[in-house]
């Protein structure tokens, strides 16, 4: 039981890196990123491609993030652009379907370029005894990994003066317009963060078994849930709803079965909709 | 300091304002009165940005400001205090005005400045400006405003939803800030209220100019006493 | 509004007969299809009547979303309760194929029904209905592949009791669809020259406006949720009898609502022929195309982001309106003719 609680945990953490990404795009601007799952799988295809001309993983890790947040930025100051000049639900809608044809577009060339593709890094050793069960090493990395940014996060958000900007637009952006916080700037800061949080998930993820080139779908739909039960536009509610839908499923998948693990994630989305709309942290 | 030019703006392609010509010399107070309708807010919102201009000029000090957006009218010096406030709900009182000096960081002395211009706020400063009485809030706005030590400040409708008690001693408070040097530009309905801080106004009526001049001769002006002033 | 103008028989005979001319062309083209293109190719009827069954998917979809605003993101669950329903029901029992076809239709209308029934009462919006909706589509298919007795999951389900004649890829089989296609398209027109079709106008421009005068926005939805829904099961039961067997891939999510949704914005929204041209453009593309599934995709997704970004009300209509402003300049296409979506 222990160990299926904290297989939950580590996937739990990516899960939540995921809901944070996509919840921040959200508060900002009020768009759901249906391309997120494909921005993962860009950077594992990226890194897999550096790996493969001989590179260390670190560098390909690096180069990998950085391609998912140049990506993301390039989004932002594309598609993105008609979808701000809109408001309220519209902009919602226009800014799914955008990004929808996003994610076919990366996900189909990705898919067709390179059809085997993968990302694993392997992280060697053996397995380490956390409180009595053993973990294996790379997810052991994977956790880290995921602690430590979002220890870098919370400071961001909390502590500087950017982070506040960030915050305040969420806000009221108005507001933040009045105080001198262009909030066209801080979107695509935003975007290009959560392209960061895309890649840090791929090669955390890759460290606790392949990360393949049709994932990226999954991984949307997963991003979405956990944003949807966390409240869409609230950060600790994606990292916490992240974290109990990553037990859950670890707990799910082994004394259930797989195919109703993914029923109860679902379920768990629409529940919060017709039950709680604004999520366990939302406003 | 700020002329306005043949101005011009509104919304979804129609001109709510039209014409307009206004100026603010250093270390005025200039009053915009007009019943509601008549464009107050839709002038106040042009000259701080939000609003695109569809005609004319707005010049602060010599620089043009016709074209910024406006994140960058508020970094130019002309501070905004709306009358939806605006102000950041989840965050705390001090929160709200340190932000209130972005990109700038909050200066000390400024902070201290507005919390003896308003002693409620130091008291609530750890509260969050969601969970703000009326008059609280705009304390907050006005303070927030300020952190950013402007050089004109522009306020729309300063005694909405305020006790008539509090609208007098917000009053009271522009007029402190004007006699501490503050230009000041203030929209308002409530006519005396308006006139006892203003040197000088101009009176809006359908999206235009109807009158203008100091807040002496408005004040005796027969229009002017038979339509805001009620008095025959 | 001209729905409104109170106008004498003959004349309003008249507005009728244009009102459905589109569809007894439709018809008139469908039925002479086979023998002008097909040759004897059962490749190609079989493309055809795929073309079709999407087309009625579309008719479908059209009335849940392009009238009445609901972004039903579960076409293809819709329909597997159809075929499934369907399916199952001749397996399990000796009942004959008209049974089973009822059985799946009014299990996809109740589900249909169901489905925006909550989200009136739960007043959501386009977007969170979309969600749950998607939400519906992703645990069905789940459904579908775990109940492995049922359904046969991943390895599919062989349909019972198919008659021969009525196979997909055979003339039977499409003239079936064919006429299926040209009986939703009427029921289509139908509502929209009723009371029902002015009410989703209403209730699509403006819903605080339509309330306000006396529209009843929620029972309408649900209605036009029903009737779409049926159209969907109705399809999808008929093709699990006509194809003989069926996969969750039959109806999963990236085959048939990503497919509908390009498909029909394609075609135009909310208009009658939308469905029918967006079928008939996409069944060529795909051919064209049929060798790369993943250039496919791209091409979707850039359809995708073109249409909605450049051609909201359809690129077909696009074509109609710079016809009408180069060809006919001051002339307005006759009111029955107008899309439901103006």
């Amino acid at each position: 039981m222990r160990a299926v609680v904290l297989d939950g945990i580590v996937l739990g953490l990516a899960f939540g890196l995921l809901g944070v990404g996509m919840t921040l795009v959200y508060g900002l601007g009020g768009v759901i990123n249906l391309a997120y799952g494909q921005i993962v799988i860009a950077a594992a295809i990226v890194a897999s491609l550096v790996i493969e001309r001989g590179e260390s993983q670190a560098v390909a890790a690096g180069v990998g993030v950085l391609a998912a947040v140049g990506l993301s930025v390039l989004l932002d100051l594309t598609l993105m652009r008609p979808v701000y000049r809109q408001h309220g639900e519209e902009r919602t809608l226009l800014g799914l379907l955008l990004t929808l044809g996003a994610a076919f577009v990366i996900g189909g060339l990705l898919a067709w370029r390179y059809p085997a593709g993968a990302l694993y890094i392997f992280v060697g050793g053996d397995p380490i005894s956390v409180i009595g069960v053993p973990m294996s090493v790379g997810s052991i990395w994977a956790s880290a990994t995921a602690l430590a940014v979002a220890a870098v996060l919370l400071v961001f958000f909390g502590a500087t003066t950017f982070g506040r900007g960030v915050r305040s637009v969420i806000q009221d952006e108005t507001g933040a317009r009045l105080v001198g916080i262009n909030p066209s700037f801080v979107r695509t800061v935003i975007f290009a963060l959560s392209g960061a949080l895309a890649g840090v998930v791929a090669i955390a993820q890759s460290m606790t078994g392949p990360l393949t080139v049709n994932a990226g779908f999954e991984l949307t739909t997963f991003a979405l849930i956990v944003t949807v039960v966390g409240g869409l536009g609230s950060v600790a509610g994606a990292f916490l709803a992240g974290l109990l839908l990553g037990v859950v499923n670890a707990l799910s998948a082994h004394y259930i079965g797989q195919y109703i693990t993914t029923i109860v994630l679902l379920g768990a989305a629409a529940l919060t909709i017709l039950i709680r709309p604004r999520g366990l942290l939302g406003r | 300091m700020l002329e306005v030019a043949g101005l011009a703006a509104g919304y979804l392609g129609e001109r709510v304002i039209d014409g307009i010509d206004v100026e603010v010399r250093t270390g005025e107070a200039v009053a915009v009165i007009g019943s509601n309708g008549a464009g107050k807010t839709t002038l106040l919102r042009a000259i701080a940005g939000l609003l695109p201009r569809m005609a004319g000029r707005v010049v602060l000090d010599g620089k043009d400001l016709t074209r910024s957006p406006a994140h960058r009218i508020s970094r130019t010096g002309i501070a905004y205090v709306p009358a939806e406030r605006h102000l950041f709900p989840a965050m705390t009182v001090k929160s709200n005005l340190v932000l209130g000096a972005y990109p700038r960081r909050a200066d000390r002395d400024t902070l201290e400045l507005v919390y003896d211009l308003f002693p409620r706020l130091r008291e609530r400063h750890r509260q969050q400006a969601g969970t703000l009485s009326g008059g609280e809030q705009q304390m907050l706005a006005v303070g927030r405003a300020l952190m950013a030590k402007p050089r004109l400040l522009m306020l729309d409708e300063p005694t909405t939803g305020l006790a008539p008690k509090i609208a007098q001693a917000a009053f009271e408070a522009l007029e402190g800030l004007k006699s501490g040097g503050m230009t000041l530009l203030i929209a308002e309905q409530q006519v005396p209220l308006a006139l006892s801080v203003a040197d000088r106004g101009y009176v809006l009526e359908n999206g235009r100019i109807r009158l203008s001049g100091t807040s002496e001769e408005l004040d005796r002006n027969p229009e002017v006493r038979r339509a805001y002033l009620g008095i025959a | 509004m001209s729905e409104t103008r109170k106008a004498g028989g003959p004349q309003q005979l008249r507005r009728i007969g244009w009102a459905f001319l589109p569809i007894v062309v439709t018809a008139a083209f469908l039925a002479v299809l086979p023998p002008v293109w097909f040759g004897d190719s059962p490749y190609t009827t079989s493309l055809a009547v795929q073309a079709l069954v999407f087309a009625s998917y579309g008719v479908g979809f059209n009335l849940i979303f392009g009238s009445t605003n609901q972004l039903f993101l579960c076409v293809g669950a819709l329909a597997g309760v159809g075929g499934y329903g369907a399916g199952i029901l001749a397996n399990e029992s000796s009942l004959p194929m008209a049974a089973g076809v009822v059985v799946g239709t009014a299990s996809a209308a109740i589900v249909g029904g169901t489905l925006s029934w909550i989200a009136v009462r739960r007043s959501l919006g386009i977007i969170f209905t979309g969600i749950v909706t998607l939400v519906f589509s992703l645990g069905f298919a789940n459904l579908l592949l775990g109940q492995r007795d049922l359904t046969g999951s991943e390895t599919g389900l062989i349909v019972d009791g198919v008659p021969a004649d009525l196979a997909d890829d055979s003339v039977g089989g499409y003239y079936l669809f064919a006429g299926l296609l040209v009986a939703f398209l009427i029921v289509f027109r139908a509502l929209q020259l009723s009371h029902v079709g002015w009410a989703f106008r209403a209730l699509h421009d403006d819903e605080v406006a339509a309330e306000l005068a006396g529209v009843n926005v929620s029972r309408y939805r649900i209605y036009a949720a029903i009737v779409g829904s049926a159209m969907i099961g109705l399809t999808g039961a008929l093709l699990a009898y006509s194809a003989g067997f069926i996969s969750p891939a039959t109806y999963s999510f990236d085959r048939v609502d990503v497919r509908v949704l390009v498909m029909v914005a394609f075609g135009g929204l909310g208009t009658l022929l939308g469905p029918v041209i967006g079928a008939g453009v996409f069944a060529v593309l795909d051919e064209q195309l049929s060798a790369s599934l993943e250039l496919r995709e791209v091409l979707y997704g850039v359809f995708v982001i073109t249409i909605f970004l450049f051609f909201r009300r359809g690129v077909v209509q696009a074509f109609v309106s710079l016809f009408d402003r180069f060809v006919r300049p001051g002339r307005r296409t006759p009111p029955n003719l107008q899309s439901s979506r103006e």
